[in-house]
Formats: C-alpha cells, sequence, structure tokens
C-alpha cells in the first residue's frame, strides 16, 4: 500500500502551502485530478523524490520513503516529454531502466528486443530520440518503466498530445500492468483516460 | 513482457562507482583550495622574502606611477578599440551567414587565443615594422610617420589578439537571441538601426561587462607583446617591471608591490564585472547557428559588409601569411629546433592535462556543493590565475620550495605547474557549458533511475563532453606551448623552450631562423589542435551493440 499522509510543500513565493493525502493499492490506478497550477506535477516530484517536502510522510508497506533518494525508491515515471536521452539510442535508453550502468545480459538484450516487437517498435532499436514521433517516444518512455522492477509507476500526462491509436496502446500496456499488480498514480486532464485507466480519484 | 512487479523492492539493486556525492565534491573543493593556497603562498612568500616597502613609495616613486598609468591607459585604449572592431564585424558575421570562407574565418578567429604572442609579434613586425609592406604603403602618404614600437605597437598587436575573439563571442551572443523575435523581427523588415536595438543589442549587452573586463585583464597583464613592441621605459607595463624587478634588478619588494597593485585593480574589475551581470560563457562556442535578416539581404548592404570583413580578413590574415612566407626558408629542423620542440611538449602537454583535469574536478564539485562559501571558493579558484601575475607566482613558489629545488629539471616542473594553472581559466569556460548542458529533466530521469557517478560520466556526460575535452586540450596545451612568460624567469639559456629559442634568435639578429622555429610553432600548434580534433571525433562507437550513444552533432559552421 502506497500512503501520503500530510505531505506539506509550498515553493519559497507561495502563500499557501499544499498539503497532499491519498493512499493507493497494488493494481489500482490513481488518478490526480486538477487545473493547471493546482500541484499534480508538484505531487509527482514529490513522490518520485526530485523535491524534499516540509513535512509529511509517504509510506510503501508501511516503510517511509521520505528521506530516500529518487533512485533508492521503488517508482518510475514517465513524464509528457523530456523522457528519453537524446545522445543515446532506443535501447540503450531502454537499457537503462535495467542497468543504470547499461550492462546488459544477452537475457536483457532480448527482453528490450521483445518488448520493442509487442508495441511494433522492432525496427527502431538503434535509432536516436530526434528521429522518432511523438508517439513512439512516449511508447519508449512506457517500455522502460514497464522493464524497471519498481512497483509503483508516476505518470504525468504521458498520453497528453498523442493521436488516439498510440494513446489507445500506451492505455492497454498500462492496463497490462495494473493487472500484474502495479500501482499507478496518473496524474491527466483528460477525462477519458481517467474513466479507462483509474480506479479512484483525487482532486486537487 | 512477463515482468511481474515486485510487492517488495530492492533499494538501488545497481550501484554506480564512485556515486557518493563524496566524489564529486571533495576531489575539486581540494584542487580549488590547492589554488588559493598556492596562489597566497606565492605571493605572501614573495612579500616575506622581500619585506614589502612602504606602501606610500608607490606615490613617491616616479617610476612606478608611470608604469600602473601607463598599463591602465594601453589596456584601456586595447580594450576600447578591440570592442570598437569586434561589434560592427560580429553583426556583419551573423546577417551573412552564408559567404565563401566563413567557417574558415571563424576558425581563423579561434586561432588567435592560443597563437604564441611573439610568433605574431614577428609576423605583425614583417607588415607593421620599420621594413614592413604597410609601413612602406603609409609613409608614402604626405604627412604620415608610421611607428610600430611602443604603445602603436601594443595596441595594434593587443586588438590583433583580441578582436577576433570579442567578435567570436559577440557573434555567438546575437546568434543566440530567440529564434521567434528574430524571425517576427525579420518579418517587420525592420532596418540595421532598429534590429540592433530590438534584437542585438538585448543579446549583447549581458555578455558585454565580462568580455571586456576579460579582454582588458588580457591587455593589462599582457607580457610577450609589451616585452618585444614596449621599446622602452616609457612604454613598460607592470608585468614586464616585475619581470624587470625580478631578473635585472633583483627587487622582489618591489615585484610584490606591483603584483599587489595589479591583483588590486584586476580583482576590482571582476567585482565590477560580476555585479553587472558576467555571463558564464566567456569563450567562443563552436556551435553558432545563422539567420538571415533584411538589414544585410541587399545588394548594397552585401558590398559594404564584403569591404569591412576583407579589410579585416586582411588585418588579420597579413601576418600570419607574412610567418608563412618569412618562416619557410628559415625552416631547417636542426638538433636545436627539435631539442626545444621536445622539451616544450614536455612542458605542454602535461600543463594541458592539469588544466583539464582540474578543471574537470572543480566543474564537478561547483554542480554538487550546496553551500554558497563552497560555490564561492571555486568561483575564486577559477579566476585568481587570471589576476596573478605568473612572474609573481612562480617567483614566489620558487622561493617557498627553494630549498627542496635542485635541478633545472625541476624548475620546469614548476613551469609546467604554473603554466597549467594559468590555463585553467580558459579551459574552465570552455567546458563549464557542456558540463551543465544536461537539463533538468534529464537529470531527474537520471536520478530515478540510479545513473549516478561513473555511469552518469559514462553514459551522460561524456558522449556532450568527448569533443569540448578534446578542444579544451588543444586550448590548454597550446597555451602552455606558446608560454614565454613564466620561462623566461625560470628557464635555463642552455635549454630554451620553442618560444624562448625564437627570443633568443630575435636577440641575436638571427631574423630568418626566427621566422622559421615561429612558423614551426604555429606548424605544432596547427598540428596539435587538428590531433586533439580527431582524438574528440568518436572512431568506436561503444556501448550496447556499438551503436549505443552518438556524440552530440558537429557545429553548423565547422
Amino acid at each position: 500500500m502506497l500512503e501520503v499522509t500530510n505531505l506539506v510543500f509550498a515553493y519559497p513565493d507561495q502563500v499557501n502551502p499544499w498539503n497532499f493525502n491519498f493512499s493507493a493499492s497494488p493494481g489500482t490506478c490513481t488518478a490526480i485530478h486538477g487545473a493547471s497550477g493546482s500541484g499534480k506535477s508538484t505531487l509527482m516530484n514529490l513522490l518520485a523524490g526530485f523535491l524534499e517536502p516540509q513535512s509529511g510522510d509517504i509510506l510503501w508497506q508501511n516503510k517511509s520513503l521520505r528521506h530516500l533518494p529518487p533512485w533508492e525508491r521503488p517508482m518510475t515515471s514517465v513524464f509528457q516529454e523530456h523522457n528519453l536521452f537524446e545522445h543515446l539510442s532506443v535501447e540503450a535508453n531502454i537499457g537503462l531502466g535495467i542497468h543504470p550502468g547499461l550492462k546488459l545480459s544477452p537475457e536483457n538484450q532480448q527482453a528490450i528486443e521483445r518488448s520493442l516487437q509487442r508495441v511494433g517498435l522492432e525496427h527502431i532499436g538503434k535509432r536516436l530520440p530526434g528521429d522518432l514521433s511523438g508517439g513512439q517516444r512516449q511508447r519508449v518512455a512506457l517500455l522502460r518503466a514497464i522493464l524497471r522492477p519498481q512497483p509503483i509507476m508516476l505518470l504525468d500526462e504521458p498520453l497528453t498530445g498523442l493521436d488516439s491509436e498510440a494513446r489507445d496502446l500506451l492505455r492497454q500496456l498500462l492496463l497490462e500492468q495494473k493487472a500484474r499488480g502495479a500501482v499507478i498514480v496518473l496524474a491527466s486532464h483528460d477525462e477519458e483516460d481517467r474513466r479507462i485507466l483509474a480506479d479512484n480519484v483525487c482532486s486537487l | 513482457m512477463s515482468h511481474q512487479h515486485c510487492s517488495r523492492w530492492a533499494a538501488a539493486p545497481h550501484r554506480a562507482p564512485f556515486s557518493r556525492p563524496g566524489w564529486r565534491l571533495w576531489p575539486g573543493l581540494i584542487i580549488a583550495c590547492a589554488l588559493v593556497l598556492l596562489a597566497t603562498a606565492g605571493l605572501g612568500s614573495l612579500i616575506l622574502e622581500a619585506s614589502l616597502p612602504d606602501l606610500s613609495e608607490f606615490w613617491r616613486n616616479r617610476y612606478l606611477r608611470t608604469v600602473v598609468t601607463f598599463t591602465l591607459w594601453q589596456a584601456f585604449l586595447s580594450t576600447a578599440l578591440s570592442l570598437l572592431v569586434a561589434v560592427p564585424l560580429a553583426r556583419i558575421l551573423a546577417r551573412q551567414p552564408a559567404f565563401p570562407g566563413r567557417s574558415v574565418l571563424l576558425r581563423l578567429m579561434e586561432l588567435s587565443l592560443v597563437l604564441p604572442s611573439i610568433v605574431a609579434v614577428s609576423g605583425l613586425v614583417s607588415v607593421y615594422g620599420r621594413q614592413g609592406w604597410f609601413t612602406g604603403l603609409a609613409n608614402d602618404w604626405p604627412g604620415v610617420s608610421w611607428n610600430l614600437y611602443g604603445i602603436n605597437g601594443i595596441v595594434l598587436a593587443h586588438v590583433f589578439f583580441n578582436a577576433p575573439l570579442a567578435t567570436r563571442i559577440l557573434l555567438q551572443a546575437i546568434e543566440s537571441s530567440p529564434a521567434p523575435q528574430r524571425r517576427i523581427a525579420v518579418q517587420l523588415g525592420l532596418g540595421r538601426w532598429l534590429y540592433w536595438r530590438a534584437v542585438e543589442w538585448p543579446a549583447v549587452k549581458p555578455v558585454m561587462p565580462g568580455l571586456a573586463a576579460l579582454v582588458f585583464t588580457l591587455c593589462f597583464t599582457s607580457f610577450a607583446i609589451v616585452m618585444t613592441l614596449g621599446g622602452g621605459p616609457a612604454a613598460t607595463t607592470i608585468e614586464v617591471a616585475i619581470y624587470q624587478s625580478l631578473r635585472f634588478e633583483f627587487d622582489a619588494g618591489q615585484a610584490a608591490l606591483l603584483a599587489m597593485v595589479q591583483l588590486v585593480i584586476c580583482g576590482v574589475l571582476w567585482w565590477l564585472a560580476a555585479r553587472h551581470g558576467l555571463t558564464s560563457s566567456l569563450l567562443p562556442d563552436r556551435r553558432v547557428a545563422s539567420h538571415r535578416s533584411k538589414a544585410g539581404s541587399t545588394v548594397w548592404a552585401r558590398l559594404g559588409d564584403g569591404a569591412i570583413l576583407s579589410v579585416f580578413v586582411l588585418f588579420l590574415t597579413m601576418p600570419l601569411i607574412a610567418i608563412l612566407l618569412r618562416g619557410l626558408p628559415g625552416l631547417d629542423l636542426t638538433p636545436a629546433l627539435l631539442d626545444a620542440t621536445q622539451r616544450s611538449l614536455a612542458i605542454a602537454l602535461p600543463a594541458g592535462l592539469m588544466s583539464v583535469s582540474a578543471a574537470l574536478l572543480i566543474l564537478a564539485c561547483a554542480g554538487t556543493a550546496s553551500r554558497p562559501v563552497v560555490i564561492r571558493l571555486t568561483n575564486v579558484a577559477a579566476c585568481l590565475p587570471l589576476m596573478i601575475p605568473p612572474l609573481v607566482l612562480g617567483t614566489g613558489l620558487f622561493l617557498l620550495f627553494r630549498p627542496s629545488l635542485g635541478s633545472s629539471n625541476e624548475g620546469l616542473v614548476m613551469v609546467t605547474l604554473i603554466n597549467g594553472m594559468m590555463a585553467l581559466p580558459f579551459v574552465l569556460q570552455m567546458l563549464s557549458g557542456p558540463m551543465g548542458s544536461l537539463d533538468s529533466a534529464s537529470r531527474m530521469q537520471a536520478d530515478q533511475l540510479g545513473v549516478q557517478g561513473w555511469y552518469r560520466w559514462r553514459w551522460l556526460h561524456w558522449p556532450r563532453m568527448r569533443r569540448p575535452l578534446a578542444l579544451a586540450m588543444a586550448y590548454g596545451t597550446g597555451l602552455s606551448l606558446g608560454d614565454f612568460g613564466v620561462i623566461a624567469l625560470f628557464g635555463s639559456p642552455g635549454q630554451p623552450t620553442l618560444p624562448v629559442l625564437l627570443y633568443q634568435q630575435l636577440g641575436s639578429y638571427r631574423i630568418d631562423a626566427a621566422a622559421g622555429t615561429g612558423l614551426w610553432l604555429v606548424l605544432l600548434l596547427l598540428l596539435l589542435f587538428s590531433l586533439f580534433n580527431r582524438l574528440g571525433s568518436p572512431l568506436f562507437r561503444a556501448g550496447l551493440k556499438n551503436n549505443t550513444s552518438r556524440i552530440l552533432p558537429e557545429p553548423e559552421h565547422a
């Protein structure tokens, strides 16, 4: 169970601090809903450890994550854009999710190839992100998140700006992850995303 | 995709080597402290040894007053003229993005930073000296009497060196102005003056204080140019006066006093520049984008721009052509020349390597440190070598280590160390941009993926840094190869480096041999640059199936 209790944060010039509270069970998707500037991305960054809260806690299986650095937290993120390292090939970008030094076994490489085939991108493994369309880039980012052995997925508007075909495919992948027991926290403006994917909605 | 989400997670299953923050913080911090300590120790030991004279002597001593006033005057004049040349040139180069030879011209302008002063001076003498091509033409005009020696020559040489550097930096600033702004200005059909006010000036303004401070400091601390073109006591700068005090008058107290005056003036200048928005990129980036503007599109505009550019190209290339033409007949690979080459490389290569390594570690430290005092310390350490005269530093350190310094080889080690330090501010400027180019989204991704320490360097920084590192190494080595400052004081006449050999040949009126040595030095520099350029290119693509990462694209003009 992921529990966020009284997680308080304010930017230096912010008068009213945010106070986040919610919980999520394995195999569920919690949608975070709110207007622009309501704190969706801030919550995602707090959960991932990119921002330091002023007070409160984040618990996973009753253990506090608050003082852990991002790389030690059981989470993997996909943002709306800028998910990929532009100078690394698609395969390397996905491979970094498996080993941060790209020390990949033949089995790892086969897993990357299979995952690319699964989403119809088997021919682009050697390409650079700059050569891909927006939908292809997001599919690659999501593949990396899926291949990382972490139980919580933080998705910050991952489907925004994609065509309907790409959205359908990514939604399908996310539903599969949910069925496999992942905790998905999804920040999204899109009502259809929330309807298809979310079990709970948390309004900010 | 059969991965099952584990309910228990293993924290950081693959810990990267050298991933603790201490690895990024401490080596750079130690180097920064060592630099500050060395500079303080160098200056301090000189003061202690010499018992600093009464500060009021500075006001009583007419010679000291003249030296300081002349140094300030020539530096002011050189800076003003360099910027006056650089601003219109940068604007012309920005509005004329495609003409034959533009990229060669930009490369030539980069070379001016490392072209050894003493070699350039020999080229300038061939063009503007008593027997020079230009002097012959100028003296034919009634009422014109041109003399290279004295302030004329000093300012001319400083403009020759600094106008190209300033042009490159200003061009880069103009080209980095927001593209939508430029497009709108073009669409509105703004003329030259309005285009300058709306687009170019806002881009140039933030760079100006730092650029002026850099050019002023380079002219203020100039040594070889003043030594060779000064022409007498009336045209002596602080740096040359320090050399004379140490070498001929054995007056360490006067040298220390002059060094402190220089330190205070340069320190105040950089402090003022920092207060008025010193920007971080004070060395030309090789990535220069091009754009078109209405101001440069008419036939008359192109003709006018072409004429100004031609004059500048002549100004820049004539001394270089003179070096080539005069040097070729005198170029003889004698054992003395080869010996000097070997000695120069033995000093310059380690000095370049030292400056690049120190710069990387200091940048890593500055990027990791959260305490302002540490960040300030790294900034001071980076600027210090620009302000403290290398001669003073060298003499102070020599006095400090004197009991244990025995052979001339140990003197050469000292020269290497000081040359490495002197190249550090330039190398740091060159690497700071690429080192900080990892955007915040990439940093966040890397943090979450555990791409830390060695892995972050290998996979994220190295592909971006490879080419700038090679270029920085070339600059660091090149600056040391052409050094005629510290070596003039510590070098043994029997064991000269290339610039010392050149100076000796000039001094004994072996002009042809000197021209040959100058050409050899330039050829060596070009070889060095192309070698490091080659090393900066990806020969092999390492990693996943040999096709994992790609070096960042070659700059547009390169």
